[in-house]
């Protein structure tokens, strides 16, 4: 029992990572008023360039920040377009989504000859920081925990953090006492896909040490949602992931446990993490308040 | 030996991108210390005049001084930097920050990862509270605070800039009388401390009370400067309504007949919760036109939307043809023959990127006259009938398929006139029918209101514009904070008068 235990908390954490580096990155965008659901698109790229980046070095390391690099490139492009080019914020979303379909399918045939999937050796993935019987801890996990205290002092304690709050919530007020809206809005988006790199590259790098097409499978999405239900708050957005990986992992191991796989279709089980996000998120939307000019664009009169 | 003006603006014009002449030269200048009220009507350019010394909006033409040195603002933040600071009639707050985190937006301390000190800029904002004798709650998000409070952390804001020149752009229009009171207090105090305020108003007897100098504006130009001490409210008015108008309106005499519309004791509160309209009693009459002066944002839009059924009606009755019909949803009015040129056609008259064909029968789109099977829309019978208010009301148009943001302002005003005119009222509520139109729209506009009075409707007509007002009403009244100031005939009353009774000033002699 208590192995079982251990083995879920283990594998929560694992799994919480991209979903919370994500949120946390979404949190601080939508806080400056930029909306962003090209996140899924992210996640899926930067597995791609992370492994490669990965093994062109041979450090998992370079394969991380490569991942991170990828988002950042990313993020400049939706930044430049919402906030420079004050265009809408949904549509370049929506490319990047589909962008990232046709890069990675091309790209793991292009880069590695095989179709589809791509198994990135076990000598250039993040080794574990704590390795039990059940299973092990990456760094990561704890450099997660790190970025998400880190994200929320700055963005509740310090100028930085007030500047792009106010920019999302009212860019006239803070560009009448001289604050750059521009400038905040871009850094926050650009931060914001980063973030979403780094989950990706872990995904390939770290945790699954695989390339697939579907690598991502939706935690872009999950994370926009995780979002919200965190009320743009990166704590509750780190608490809000820890729920999806609990679930995610509790499928996993109903699904491989005989004794409730015979009684309950191991598909029922997987869809759990994913229905019981839509009911926290449905019990909880409507009740936070987004920033008022998130997904606005702002022109000086 | 003058003294250098702390203030000093030179031609300044400004022309917007829709070529809207809003400033024709003006010259203003403001000595350091001294309060200087800028007065007149809507439309003056006394705010765009403002903007443009706070960096707000980039002038035309013209030169800025201060202090005698010439500068150029490309953002508020310039205008900050030089001491200039504008508390505007919207505030500009985030709402769900604090007092606290409002004021200091911007200038936070060192370094953008440091952590804020909160206790310092506390203990800064109570020094100037105390300088000031005035207390605001510094850490609960604004949007609870009254807006009498906001408007003082809005001073503050500005105040901890350390700025010298304060500009307030009709302050007390959202204040209650207790509340105005205490704002010229603090003014009061920061003017002994030697700070500059320019006082934007319409309010002859505010304008009287606090200001040491007044200049006036009208249409864009300035009409003079003049010391309070010196000046009545009878030269303001005078200098402020000027006598100048443009067009000529055939209007034969005529007995009006039944009253239409009745409207007893009416009270309608405004989008921030005040009482906008209060106790309001009037009727329209048949073969009437009964117009609404007074400056803008005196209750005339509550009103109208009260009687059009768009706004809830708190207390009171509005009985039409002898039917009460307080309350009653916009459709059952139109069917018991009431029709509305709304304030503001591109948000409430028009929908700009549909066709006119499909503007034209907006709010009739359920008629049984354009309607076919399965309530589908006959589109053949729509277009012809468009075609037909067209030549009609001679609108000019690329057609009827065309968008009807392709038409100039004019011509998507007569659109308006012509469908709402067309559905065959008794009672026609027309707001600011004439606003950004062109002369011979506006002209034209005005006659057809004349032609519906003459047909024995009844129109309530409201309108900034006073011209507008004087010329086509058979009876107007003034209205002032919710209130008619009084009831008058246009060809009774002097210009003088009617200026000072859109002050809140009743002549009574």
């Amino acid at each position: 029992m208590i192995d079982m235990i251990i083995s879920i908390l283990l594998g929560s954490l694992t799994a919480m990572v991209p979903i919370v580096l994500t949120s946390t990155g979404a949190v601080v965008s939508e806080r400056a008023g930029v909306v962003n659901i090209g996140y899924e698109g992210i996640l899926l790229m930067s597995a791609l360039f992370g492994a490669m980046f990965a093994e062109m070095s041979g450090s998992p390391w370079i394969g991380l920040l490569g991942g991170a690099f990828v988002g950042m490139l990313l993020g400049m492009l939706h930044g430049a377009i919402t906030v420079y080019m004050k265009g809408d914020h949904i549509i370049p979303g929506i490319g990047i989504n589909i962008l990232a379909l046709g890069v990675v399918a091309f790209g793991i045939t292009a880069i590695w000859g095989t179709a589809g999937q791509h198994q990135v050796p076990s000598n250039i993935r993040i080794q574990p920081i704590i390795n039990t019987p059940y299973g092990g801890l990456s760094p990561m996990v704890l450099i997660t925990f790190v970025i998400v205290f880190l994200t929320h002092w700055v963005l509740f304690r310090t100028p930085l953090g007030l500047r792009i709050r106010a920019v999302g919530e009212n860019p006239e007020a803070a560009d009448a006492l001289g604050v750059n809206v521009e400038r905040y809005r871009f850094l926050a988006t650009v931060y914001g896909a980063t973030l979403a790199g780094l989950g990706g590259a872990y995904l390939s790098v770290d945790w699954l040490g695989v390339v697939t097409k579907e690598i991502s499978s939706g935690r872009g999405f999950i994370a926009l949602a995780n979002m919200v239900f965190s009320g743009w708050n990166p704590i509750r957005a780190l608490i809000g992931g820890f729920i999806f990986g609990f679930f995610d992992n509790l499928s996993v191991w109903v699904r491989t446990n005989p004794a409730i796989s015979q009684v309950v279709p191991w598909q029922f089980v997987a869809t759990l993490p994913y229905i019981v996000t839509i009911i926290i998120v449905a019990g909880i939307i409507g009740k936070v308040r987004p920033p008022k000019w998130d997904g606005r664009p702002y022109k000086r009169e | 030996m003058e003294e250098v003006p702390i203030i000093e603006m030179k031609g300044i014009v400004k022309i917007y991108p829709d070529g809207t002449k809003a400033l024709k030269g003006v010259d203003f200048s403001v000595k350091k210390g001294e309060i200087h009220g800028l007065l007149g009507e809507n439309g003056a350019g006394k705010t765009t005049l403002m903007k443009i010394l706070s960096g707000m909006l980039p002038p035309t033409e013209g030169k800025i001084y201060v202090n005698g040195r010439e500068v150029r603002f490309k953002s508020p933040a310039d205008a900050l930097a030089n001491g200039i600071g504008m508390v505007h009639q919207h505030f500009t707050l985030v709402e769900v920050f604090d007092a606290l985190h409002n004021i200091i937006l911007g200038m936070e301390g060192h370094g953008l990862f440091s952590k804020i000190d909160v206790d310092k800029a506390r203990a800064k904002l109570q020094k100037l509270m105390d300088e000031l004798n005035f207390q605001v709650p510094l850490e609960v998000p604004v949007e609870t605070l009254p807006v009498g409070v906001q408007q003082r952390i809005e001073i503050l804001k500005v105040l901890y800039r350390n700025v010298d020149v304060l500009i307030l752009d009709e302050p007390t229009a959202v204040l209650t009388p207790i509340e105005v009171k205490e704002l010229f207090d603090v003014l009061r105090k920061l003017k002994e401390q030697g700070k500059t305020i320019i006082f934007i108003s319409h309010k002859l007897r505010e304008v009287m009370e606090i200001t040491d100098r007044v200049t006036v504006l009208r249409k864009g130009e300035v009409i003079g400067t003049v010391n309070t001490n010196e000046a009545t409210p009878q030269l303001l008015a005078r200098m402020m309504v000027g006598r100048d108008v443009v067009l000529r309106i055939q209007k034969p005499p005529k007995e009006p007949g039944e009253p239409i519309l009745r409207v007893e004791n009416l009270w309608v509160k405004g989008d921030r919760g005040e009482d906008a309209v209060k106790g309001l009693s009037f009727e329209v009459r048949a073969g009437e036109i009964f117009g609404i002066a007074g400056v803008e944002g005196n209750g005339q839009t509550e009103l109208i939307e009260a009687i059009t059924g768009l706004r809830k009606i708190e207390k009171g009755r509005v009985i039409l043809n002898g039917k009460d019909i307080t309350g009653r949803p916009p459709k059952e009015l139109y069917n018991l023959g009431v029709a509305h040129i709304p304030e503001d056609r591109t948000h409430m008259g028009l929908i700009l990127d549909m066709t006119v064909a499909e503007n034209s029968i907006l709010g009739l789109h359920w008629n049984a006259k354009f309607t076919g099977a399965l309530n589908s829309i006959k589109w053949n019978t729509v277009k012809a009938y468009a075609q037909e208010l067209i030549e009609k009301f001679e609108i000019v148009a690329p057609g009827v398929d065309a968008p009807v943001k392709s038409l100039s302002g004019g011509n998507q005003q007569k659109l308006i006139v012509a469908r709402e005119v067309s559905k065959n009222p008794e009672l026609i509520v027309a707001s600011q029918p004439t606003r950004g139109v062109d002369v011979a729209s506006t002209e034209y506009i005005r006659n057809y209101l004349v032609k519906l009075r003459n047909e024995n409707k009844a129109v309530l007509l409201v309108s900034a514009d006073l011209d507008e007002v004087l010329q086509l009403s058979d009876r107007m009244a003034i209205m002032y904070e919710g209130q008619f100031v009084g009831i008058v005939k246009p060809e009774e009353v002097t210009e003088e008068q009617i200026g000072l009774m859109m002050g809140g000033i009743k002549d009574e002699s």
